[in-house]
């Protein structure tokens, strides 16, 4: 399997209307800073045979100067010479709001299969994911939510549920408009009071 | 293609291929299991080595039998099978039942494929191999070889169950013998060469004997079609389905968290609720949703009442109740309670669980469940009768059955207890009441029931 350039995916999710945090693949530690413009960024290397980012300590939170950047730049393009192939990847910090999962599957008995779990990289801790076949209907979607024990913490008290349930149509919408992926995580989906941030992206061709 | 099953579950004709003179062989057993059931067709036994076999005259072959057959049940060893069948296949009878074992479930799958080929050439819907057949309470066809003083046959009912072990399915068989629902039909389809789960599940699906569906499976063939049939199916009846391979779930190496969580156990089980089907988590479920199913009650809601002559037992039950996913204790209204106080006894305390007190007879049951049967705030009735008490006895479980024919909402039993109590179980459960014998199994049956009422509310 491949995986799909990262800003190929996120404008595939562009094209779907679901919002993942701006992003720029940087070449240097000053194209990093001009990126973030004064404000925090993150910075993660993305490689296809480094899966679980945050394990491999190949992810940079809340980078605030101009020397946090340039140091975390470093490190990384450090860790990156013993993966042949990689790329350093610059985004906004998201909002702060409940981390979770979105994310599709294909069966081979039964083709598209859709998730939504509690937990970003905890998922499998929490075990607290629903999974349905795509297409998707409002109904289905709805009941997705509801059927989550963190259904109340994922939807702040009920108030984001219209958003969330739009969001994994949206997200069944792109699987099945795009027979092509097997494999799709959206993860960490960042989740707040009626706005969210798909922070991460992986999608296996 | 259609597939018409009606000559393998309602025969006019049955040829029995290796119907011994032998008590201990198959044949011999299916033969006589036929005779004892009362089946009123025509019995044809095949033995090459006989002239008469349980006192009807036998045939060396199918092929020398002069009328029509329905169904040919096999029981000769596998390497024989591809020649009876093509045997079968030339006196065009209409359908088949592999009983026999020894194809893909001990790696021979050139057999398996060569018997499929068979069928299929001569358009006889063939049911196994390695299956223990079909059972239909109303036609008395029984291909099961298992005596019947060893499992107990279930009475008439509108049950039908669906399995693809025959091994659970005998055990489930004779544990629904024990309950009052009763069966319409069983079938057992084992390797499910030909005929696999959506075929069965179709039939059942347009059988107007069957009401509820009850199936135990381990894997399914035909995804697509299956999806497409569980759309249909959930919006005609109830379907309540326990998957075996939980645990084998996800040994591939998955390479992103949802392939990790998207094994097929967990595909198939999400699938099944996305469809509105009940998902049984072991066979005792499974028999506990049917009887609920069975008892053809609709709830409106997820408020429950307790009545109890058992303080412990009401608490236990609350605690049930409590800890489920989607049910509630009711709140009387202010009219119910004033009701329940005028007709109570001082001893009685008007609350939910309502404790009627261990000398509750029939008069105050049936007091407490009409002022309750009316309760605003009431979807359903849970009522416990500890008959180990001095004022429960069969005028409670009477008056009971009485009050269901009236009160349009749900009600059950939770009785635990053998003996005196299983004797009360059978009258409350001839009588339509379905009764549990713990707390969790009578708040897990109501939750099935209430699950499918709101999937079929959503569909609307």
């Amino acid at each position: 399997m491949a995986l799909m350039e990262y800003m190929h995916a996120k404008r595939l999710l562009d094209r779907y209307a679901i919002h993942s945090i701006p992003s720029k693949y940087v070449f240097d530690a000053e194209d990093a800073v001009a990126f973030a413009g004064g404000k925090s960024i993150a910075m993660k290397l993305i490689s296809g045979k480094a899966l679980h980012k945050s394990k491999a300590g190949l992810v940079k939170l809340n980078l605030n100067s101009k020397e946090d950047i340039e140091r975390a730049y470093a490190d990384l393009r450090e860790r990156g010479r013993s993966i042949k192939q990689y790329k350093i990847i610059a985004q906004k910090m998201a909002e702060p709001g409940v981390e979770s999962i979105i994310g599709g599957n294909t069966d081979a008995q039964f083709g598209k299969m859709l998730l939504i779990g509690l937990g970003g990289i905890y998922v499998e801790t929490f075990g607290d994911t629903q999974l349905r076949l795509c297409p998707i209907t409002k109904n289905d979607a709805i009941d997705m939510i509801n059927n989550l024990r963190s259904k109340d913490i994922l939807t702040s008290g009920g108030k984001s549920l219209d958003m969330l349930a739009g969001l994994l149509m949206k997200t069944s919408r792109l699987l099945v408009g795009n027979p092509k992926i097997r494999e799709l995580d959206l993860n960490p989906v960042i989740l707040r009071d009626s706005s969210y941030d798909v922070v991460d992206i992986r999608v296996l061709l | 293609m259609k597939i018409d099953l009606n000559p393998m579950l309602k025969p006019k004709s049955v040829a029995i291929v290796g119907a011994s003179r032998n008590p201990d062989k198959v044949g011999n057993v299916i033969l006589k299991n036929y005779i004892d059931a009362g089946y009123s067709g025509k019995l044809y036994p095949i033995n090459p080595n006989a002239d008469s076999v349980l006192g009807l005259k036998a045939y060396k072959s199918v092929l020398d039998v002069e009328g029509r057959i329905d169904v040919a049940v096999i029981a000769v060893p596998a390497e024989i099978v591809p020649k009876v069948l093509t045997e079968c296949g030339k006196a065009k009878v209409k359908s088949a039942v592999v009983v026999s074992g020894g194809f893909a479930e001990v790696g021979e799958i050139a057999l398996q494929e060569e018997i499929v080929r068979i069928a299929r050439k001569y358009h006889m819907p063939m049911l196994g191999p390695n299956c223990l057949g079909v059972m239909d309470t109303r036609s008395r066809t029984d291909t099961l070889f298992l005596p019947t003083y060893k499992i107990s046959r279930p009475q008439v009912g509108y049950v039908s169950f669906m399995s693809q072990s025959g091994a659970v399915g005998s055990t489930v068989l004779d544990v629904i013998a024990g309950e009052g629902f009763g069966l319409s039909k069983f079938i057992s389809y084992g390797n499910a060469a030909d005929l696999d789960e959506v075929d069965l599940l179709k039939y059942l699906m347009n059988d107007s004997e069957t009401k509820v569906i009850v199936m135990y499976i381990e894997g399914i063939k035909r995804g697509k079609e299956f999806v497409e049939l569980a759309r249909k199916v959930t919006k005609k009846k109830p379907v309540i389905v326990l998957k075996a391979g939980r645990t084998s779930a996800g040994s591939i190496a998955a390479h992103s968290h949802t392939a990790a969580l998207a094994g097929d156990y967990a595909v198939q089980e999400a699938i099944f609720k996305q469809f509105g089907f009940s998902v049984a988590e072991d066979l005792s479920e499974l028999v506990y949703f049917a009887k609920i199913f069975a008892s053809e009650t609709e709830p409106r809601g997820n408020r429950i009442a307790v009545v109890t002559n058992g303080g412990g037992a009401g608490v236990l039950t609350a605690d049930a109740i409590a800890s489920s996913r989607h049910m509630k204790l009711a709140q009387f209204s202010a009219r119910t309670r004033r009701l329940l106080g005028s007709k109570m006894p001082k001893l009685v305390n008007i609350a939910n669980p309502l404790d009627l007190a261990g000398d509750a007879g029939d008069k105050r049951y049936e007091d407490a469940i009409t002022a309750i049967s009316e309760d605003e705030n009431t979807d359903m009735i849970a009522i416990i009768v500890l008959f180990q008490t001095p004022g429960a006895d069969s005028t409670v479980s009477a008056g009971i059955v009485h009050l269901k024919e009236t009160v349009d909402k749900p009600i059950v039993v939770m009785s635990t207890g053998v003996g005196y109590t299983q004797a009360q179980k059978v009258q409350l459960e001839s009588g339509g009441v379905p009764v549990y014998d713990s707390p969790a199994s009578l708040v897990s049956s109501l939750e099935a029931l209430l699950e499918y009422a709101d999937f079929l509310k959503r569909q609307a």
